[in-house]
């Protein structure tokens, strides 16, 4: 359950500003192994700078997200989640121009399919990038197959995530039992559904619990249809004496809305720029640290060619 | 054993396990059947080591490796005359280095190093403490025979009780027998009726019972002391150790939410009509409503009221 779970001991932080230091931390780091590497190419101005990660960060989500919607046979919802907050998770403590999040949120999707036990197979997981031939889509295998004790080492081995779906059902199905002012809570469903998804997209699941998520999902939904709720608060979960916990609780709805609205998605000519600085960057460090272990293939394309033309796989590839 | 075999006929030993090895003082084996012929007339050589040997040399051996067998018939030799006693000595420090010069010359017999030396050593010191050897040896067989008459003793103790028991029961099986002839013939001779005689009959036969299992009853404890002779048996009870009695306290955990019900309680407050109801193949494994609905539930609950402080 959540309350004694790794999510509610490691995985949630106080605020988003927490998240905000912790990010830039991790680019730090990386700014300082790159100019302490003292390469000729690595310049200052060449590397990127916080919003910029953040904006390719963002891009990147929506790709992942997109490439799980596309995904056949059908994603549950739940191994989405999982592959969202796995995919933030690692970049709370990594840069992006260290790991390129290409080929990380490949492989967060495909640790997400197994922790949640929906059983794909990793031909069948290449399989969904339709751009890509067979052998391009193998190499994309052997690549996921080599980030992923890289990427859940970096997750620090916390692997169960809790996400708000089943709390939003279990809150509904109380809403039903209990609370018979609420004809039709049905009719939220669909709403919070919405909510719920723009929410993995936000830093919500980082800082509060899964079940706020959801109630937040609830009520944001009921009063979008101009029903009220509040009674439901103090009577059903028995909180009308309790004025603190209420106060606190509508304090944290305030600031999830607040999350959910300053969500945008970057603007497509400004991802460009950076995509192409961060291209650079990687094969920058590419070229020296050839970390692929290859030379034992049959066909043609061996190790011998240089890493960049390795990534003929653009992220046009992945829808 | 089996993976020894007789240096000379080799097979012989695997095809018959019961065939036995002999060893003798040079510490070579020979199955029974090779003693036989090489040693038919009573003294030969070894074949190994060539050392001029007597057939009544040959000991049957107890142990796998012949080099043990061999060091136990010196050790045997050896003991015979250096034979002292930790009373024999003053400190423990000279004991000590007592059954250090003992363990060398066993050594150095059984690995054949320095054998002349170490037999003139051995002859010295017979020479010198020869009053010693033989008061020890005195108290040794006196020991010896101390130990044997114990042993005796028990046994004879052992048979007394079996003789015992035996009379016992056949004494009881002649008063039964006793008591229905007497019962017959009462019968026979006199006037009461048949059956007052028969309950008082069965009185008697009832006391009889009561008397045998008093007596097997008083038996019983003498016979299970088995003490040794010359030991006292501490007769104080065993100290009770009484600790605090252990309490079943029900789990309890934070859950940071309200509380959520029971899963027995869900059907009574209705929450199952509102989750999908368990088709006869999901019952099969077990499978109830109420489990997914107990567990979504919870899941709502938990951690619902953000954390204090």
């Amino acid at each position: 359950m959540f309350h004694n779970s790794s999510q509610k001991k490691f995985w949630t932080f106080k605020n988003e500003d927490e998240l905000e230091q912790m990010r830039c931390i991790a680019n730090e780091k990386f700014r300082k192994k790159a100019l302490d590497s003292a390469k000729p190419g690595i310049i200052d101005p060449m590397l990127l700078g916080r919003h910029e990660e953040d904006a390719l960060f963002r891009y990147y989500e929506r790709r992942l997200l997109d490439f799980c919607n596309a995904f056949k046979p059908a994603m549950p919802k739940s191994v989405v989640g999982t592959a969202i907050m796995y995919f933030r998770r690692f970049y709370l403590n990594n840069s992006v121009m260290e790991y390129h999040p290409r080929i990380i949120m490949l492989t967060c999707a495909y640790l997400s399919c197994k922790v949640d036990e929906f059983n794909v197979s990793s031909t069948q997981f290449v399989g969904n990038l339709l751009q890509e031939t067979p052998a391009g889509q193998e190499r994309v295998a052997e690549q996921i197959l080599e980030y992923e004790l890289l990427l859940i080492r970096q997750l620090n081995f916390h692997l169960v995530v809790h996400n708000p779906y089943r709390p939003m059902e279990g809150l509904l199905i109380d809403l039903k039992t209990r609370y018979p002012t609420l004809e039709n809570p049905e009719s939220l469903r669909k709403s919070a559904d919405d909510f719920l998804t723009q929410a993995a997209m936000t830093d919500a699941g980082l800082v509060f619990s899964p079940s706020q998520i959801a109630l937040t999902a609830i009520l944001n939904s009921a009063s979008r249809a101009g029903l009220n709720m509040e009674s439901y608060l103090t009577e059903c979960l028995g909180l009308k004496e309790d004025k603190e916990t209420l106060s606190k609780m509508y304090d944290s709805m305030r600031r999830m809305k607040t999350l959910l609205k300053k969500y945008e998605l970057p603007k497509q000519d400004e991802v460009n720029i950076y995509k192409q600085k961060l291209e650079r960057i990687h094969a920058e460090f590419a070229s020296s640290s050839n970390k692929r272990k290859r030379g034992y293939e049959e066909d043609g394309h061996v190790a011998k060619e240089p890493r960049l033309t390795e990534e003929d796989w653009t992220d046009e590839d992945l829808l | 054993m089996d993976d020894q075999g007789c240096p000379r006929c080799k097979t012989t030993k695997y095809r018959n396990p019961s065939l036995k090895l002999m060893v003798n003082v040079c510490g070579h084996t020979l199955c029974e059947n090779c003693v036989e012929m090489l040693f038919a007339r009573g003294s030969g050589s070894c074949m190994q080591c060539d050392t001029p040997l007597r057939k009544s040399n040959f000991r049957v051996q107890l142990f796998e490796d012949a080099t043990v067998d061999k060091e136990v018939e010196i050790r045997k030799k050896v003991m015979k005359i250096y034979n002292k006693r930790e009373f024999n000595f003053s400190s423990l420090r000279d004991y000590n280095d007592y059954l250090e010069q003992v363990e060398d010359i066993v050594y150095n017999l059984t690995n054949n190093i320095d054998v002349e030396n170490t037999k003139l050593r051995m002859e010295q010191y017979q020479r010198e403490n020869k009053d010693i050897i033989q008061r020890n040896k005195a108290k040794l067989t006196r020991e010896q025979e101390e130990l044997e008459e114990l042993l005796l003793q028990e046994q004879q103790s052992n048979e007394q009780r079996r003789l015992e028991v035996l009379q016992e029961e056949q004494r009881q099986l002649q008063a039964k027998r006793k008591s229905k002839q007497a019962l017959l013939d009462e019968l026979e001779q006199s006037e009461l009726p048949a059956t007052i005689l028969l309950a008082q009959h069965k009185v008697r036969a009832a006391q009889l019972e009561t008397q045998i299992e008093q007596q097997k009853q008083n038996v019983k404890p003498t016979t299970r002391f088995g003490i040794q002779i010359g030991q006292t048996v501490s007769l104080q009870p065993v100290p009770r150790i009484q600790e605090v009695l252990y309490q079943y306290k029900p789990l309890q955990v934070e859950t940071y939410g309200p509380p959520a019900p029971d899963l027995e309680q869900l059907s009574r407050f209705g929450y199952l009509n509102h989750v999908r109801a368990a088709m006869p193949q999901d019952t099969a494994g077990g499978y109830t409503s109420a489990l997914a609905c107990y567990r979504a539930i919870q899941d709502a609950f938990s951690g619902l009221f953000p954390l204090k402080g």
